[in-house]
């Protein structure tokens, strides 16, 4: 009704100059609405909300597009252990659900409040299988030391003496002695529970200490270990004895951190599908004793985590808002009274739909 | 509704309407054009669309396969990427967002914004893309080089530590 009342003083300007509206120029005074733009309030609103949305992605995306390219070295996808395919099938499953919604709209448009129920609780659940394999995926990275920012990010730039000394670190940090009595206490148990699993897991131990684990590797007989675990523990005892030394060559350091996490050759990746492998076996040290966590160097890689966790971050956080849209919906009988919203929400979902149109090709092929 | 003349004109406001009976018809019109349009649109038309999206999804991941021929060159893959998602984004917004059927105000909104977004990414260019150009040395000490890929691949074809021990 602002709308209404705005426009009372050109009712009068009008009668006052021309009078032509005869039949009730008694001293009313006649209403004129001009709508600003023909659409209900609701939608009106969501495309303004999206057309930010719009400038707050592409400073995103753009920022991104900028800072790769303008990076002296950028990691490889296979190099920071993306999952192309996984990818592609989120990409997938998110467009299946922008069907789904916009089938949820078409139903509540002519009634069928059941059936646009059904879509609708269908596009809540792609919606949370996407955001499942993205967590999927972030596990991922995060087992592999891949975080974005410093006290738990293992990243290093450069296999320099930086590099060394901080597997160095890390491997007298593994050595240190238990100090009291609950370390003590832990040790006991770490080592009751390699011996036997069942029997540590009833005092409530799931996982022995990685301090007792590294004592314990050095100390294991051959016959306890695999073939990879023996070779592991081999090359382990070598980079002990390499960050030791204090006048490494770089080129030493990058024997080191290939042990540690190998960076797979763009010729090894190009055979499909395989995404691991370089020159030698696919596995680094930190694969085989996850427990280690030690440093890996993956060059580029912590401008690459600030900006993927960064940009997926507020994607999912976008995901997740319409999530919740669509759950409070759910409670809702999706009739053709409630069409405007489904529509408004609709819009929305199929904005988020968009961004990971741009995401999945520059995050994951580019 | 028939009688609300030319859609794609929006609402004809009426001499003398009352601004309640204007905003209804102006409501009603903007939500008629859909009925209409969605007509002989349909289910179907959003099938189409669905198995477009699809097929240009498989065509990007295609540059990731081995049969993909300019793996030489990546920037005609990327090339190719962009005009992918490019069409898969208009058909989306075209389609999806029901933009296709909607009235001239959808130019008023969504261009200015991709203006803006445009101007937005060029002007982060010089401080950002070109940050890197000219550095400190001592930046430059503790930056990532090519050089460093080039060790670690190397490293990693011909380690010493690969060996079995009893050599």
């Amino acid at each position: 009704m602002n709308a209404s009342a705005s426009s009372i003083s050109h009712g009068h300007a009008g009668d006052a100059s021309h009078g032509d509206h005869g039949d009730h120029g008694h001293g009313h005074i006649t209403l004129q609405y001009q709508p600003g733009l023909p659409l209900s309030r609701g939608k009106l609103i969501m495309w303004l909300f999206l057309s930010t949305e719009i400038m707050f992605f592409a400073a995103l995306l753009g920022s991104y597009v900028v800072l790769r390219f303008g990076a002296p070295v950028w990691p490889k996808p296979h190099h920071v252990h993306l999952s192309e395919p996984i990818g592609a099938f989120n990409t997938f499953v998110l467009i299946c659900s922008s069907v789904t919604i916009v089938l949820a709209l078409e139903a509540a448009r002519v009634n069928k409040a059941g059936l646009a129920k059904n879509w609708m609780l269908l596009t809540l659940l792609l919606g949370g299988l996407f955001l499942g394999i993205k967590g999927y995926e972030y596990s991922a990275k995060f087992s592999h030391g891949i975080y974005p920012s410093a006290p738990r990010s293992r990243i290093y730039e450069r296999p320099d003496l930086y590099y060394g000394s901080a597997v160095r670190g890390r491997l007298e940090e593994l050595r240190r002695e238990p100090k009291d009595a609950w370390q003590a206490m832990k040790y006991k148990w770490a080592v009751a529970w390699h011996r036997s699993p069942q029997a540590a897991s009833l005092h409530g131990w799931k996982e022995p200490e990685t301090v007792d684990r590294l004592k314990e590797l050095d100390e294991m007989p051959e016959a306890a270990l695999t073939a990879e675990q023996l070779d592991s523990r081999r090359k382990l005892q070598q980079i002990q004895k390499m960050v030791s030394s204090p006048d490494q060559q770089a080129f030493d350091m990058a024997v080191v951190a290939d042990q540690v996490m190998p960076l797979p050759s763009e010729g090894a990746a190009g055979a499909a599908g395989s995404g691991h492998g370089g020159g030698h076996g696919s596995h680094g040290l930190n694969d085989a004793f996850p427990w280690l966590r030690l440093p890996t160097v993956i060059p580029g890689g912590n401008m690459w985590a600030s900006t993927y966790f960064l940009l997926t971050g507020f994607h999912a956080v976008h995901v997740a808002v319409g999530l919740l849209v669509f759950a409070i919906m759910l409670t809702w009988k999706l009739n053709a009274k409630r069409a405007g919203a489904i529509e408004n929400a609709g819009l929305y979902w199929h904005f988020v739909d968009l961004v990971w149109i741009f995401l999945f090709p520059l995050l994951y092929l580019f | 509704m028939s009688d609300h003349g030319t859609h794609s004109h929006g609402p004809v406001t009426r001499v003398g309407e009352s601004a309640d009976e204007a905003l209804h018809h102006a409501i009603e019109e903007s939500h008629g054009s859909h009925e209409e349009h969605a007509g002989h649109g349909g289910i179907g038309k959003y099938m189409l669309v669905f198995l477009a999206l699809c097929g240009l999804t498989t065509m990007s991941f295609f540059t990731y396969s081995a049969a993909w021929p300019w793996r030489d060159q990546p920037q005609v893959g990327w090339a190719f990427m962009m005009a992918v998602s490019c069409t898969k984004a208009m058909l989306v917004i075209l389609f999806f967002m029901h933009v296709w059927w909607e009235a001239n105000w959808k130019y008023v909104l969504t261009i200015p914004a991709a203006m803006m977004a445009i101007f937005l990414a060029i002007m982060l260019i010089p401080d950002i893309g070109m940050r890197n150009r000219m550095v400190s040395q001592e930046r430059a000490l503790y930056m990532a080089r090519g050089s460093d890929v080039q060790l670690l691949e190397r490293a990693s074809k011909e380690s010493p530590l690969a060996e079995p021990a009893g050599h």
